[in-house]
């Protein structure tokens, strides 16, 4: 849940009303579950998704993701990642994700 | 030579170390009068250590209080009996062990229990690369981790110190009734003759900036943390160390202060 320190700092906003947004992102990506759980027992794929709420959580959010393999080591398909990114479009203005030029191939045509 | 050199160094050192708190102490008090400060992420945290440090003690501050009131209120009580000083029993009680003994008591427990945790809560937030974070969401970290422990610190210390004061001042009627056989009426007359008004802002004052330093002092040594586990025991026994060398110095300086 302190992913909703964040807009609860920066907007000065109460505690209960940040956590609303909070857990209404977490809904959509249906980690709802995960909301007051605590880093170490977070899955790769959760904790993922958590820093990617974290970043999304300040004003006109521009989202940089760098090597997502970083984060994710055992990403079968990226697909979970642009997934995951549409689940919440509204919450940021553009993504760029910086990869190896080798791993190219695997963002298929975006 | 090099012992010159060494004891130079070691002055050179401790010279910075103090200028280096006075300093972070200042720009700890600036901020405490911004208004912008008092956010409502700074309030949580606040009320949370208000109910951390203040709160959740109060069984145990209530026994420790008892016990070691009574004990002291009792010898001294037993003392003054049997070195014929009966008449000066209000002033002692009120000069001596409540605007002394009081807030010194307080801030004991409250450095074992608390600084020690702010202590070892920064070094572990610094080696766990929480600090980092919080600065990378421009999240002001005085304002957010340092200053609400530090006003916590100031109003917990003031708090408690009166508890502890009204719980002595409420044995000595179980122990003036005893050891003098005196009534409560004649026991609450000589209290309030022997307060002194300007005694009890001077120990109000002085639990304040106990308050101050016993937790500005513990978050300096924790944020001076590595990156490395082996650094929080280094931090955690310095500034322990730095806090009880602050409790002396306010003591000492508080008791020049009312020679005057």
């Amino acid at each position: 849940m302190n992913i909703a320190l964040i807009k609860q700092y920066h907007e000065n906003m109460p505690r209960h009303k940040a956590e609303q947004i909070v857990l209404y992102a977490l809904q959509r990506l249906g980690l709802l579950s995960i909301a007051y759980k605590r880093n170490p027992s977070l899955t790769n794929e959760e904790r993922f998704c958590v820093m990617l709420l974290r970043a999304v959580m300040v004003r006109d959010a521009i989202v940089i993701i760098d090597r997502p393999l970083n984060i994710i080591p055992n990403l079968k398909g990226y697909d979970f990642i642009f997934q995951t990114l549409k689940k919440i479009e509204d919450f940021f203005i553009t993504c760029h994700i910086y990869d190896y030029k080798w791993m190219a191939e695997k963002y298929g045509e975006i | 030579m090099s012992v010159l050199e060494n004891i130079g160094r070691l002055e050179i050192k401790m010279f910075k170390a103090f200028t280096d708190t006075i300093m972070f102490a200042f720009k700890v008090i600036f901020r405490m009068f911004q208004r912008r400060t008092y956010s409502s992420a700074m309030r949580m945290v606040l009320l949370n250590q208000i109910y951390f440090t203040s709160v959740q003690i109060l069984p145990l501050f209530f026994i420790v209080s008892i016990i070691l009131g009574s004990l002291l209120v009792g010898i001294v009580f037993q003392l003054l009996k049997q070195l014929g000083l009966t008449d000066f029993f209000g002033n002692v009680l009120m000069g001596l062990i409540v605007t002394e003994l009081s807030p010194f008591l307080t801030v004991l427990l409250i450095t074992l229990r608390s600084s020690a945790a702010i202590n070892t809560e920064m070094a572990v937030m610094k080696v766990n690369r929480e600090i980092k974070t919080l600065e990378i969401f421009r999240i002001d970290i005085i304002d957010y981790l340092i200053l609400p422990r530090i006003i916590n610190g100031v109003i917990s210390l003031v708090l408690l110190s009166s508890l502890f004061s009204i719980l002595l001042l409420t044995s000595g009627i179980l122990f003036s009734r005893l050891i003098f056989g005196m009534s409560i009426d004649v026991y609450s007359n000589i209290i309030l003759n022997s307060a002194n008004l300007s005694d009890i802002v001077i120990s109000l004052i002085k639990c304040a900036i106990f308050g101050f330093f016993i937790t500005l002092i513990p978050i300096r040594f924790g944020l001076k943390a590595s990156q490395e586990l082996t650094s929080i025991p280094i931090v955690v026994s310095g500034g322990m160390v730095g806090v009880f060398t602050a409790i002396i110095i306010i003591e000492v300086l508080s008791l020049i202060t009312k020679l005057f």
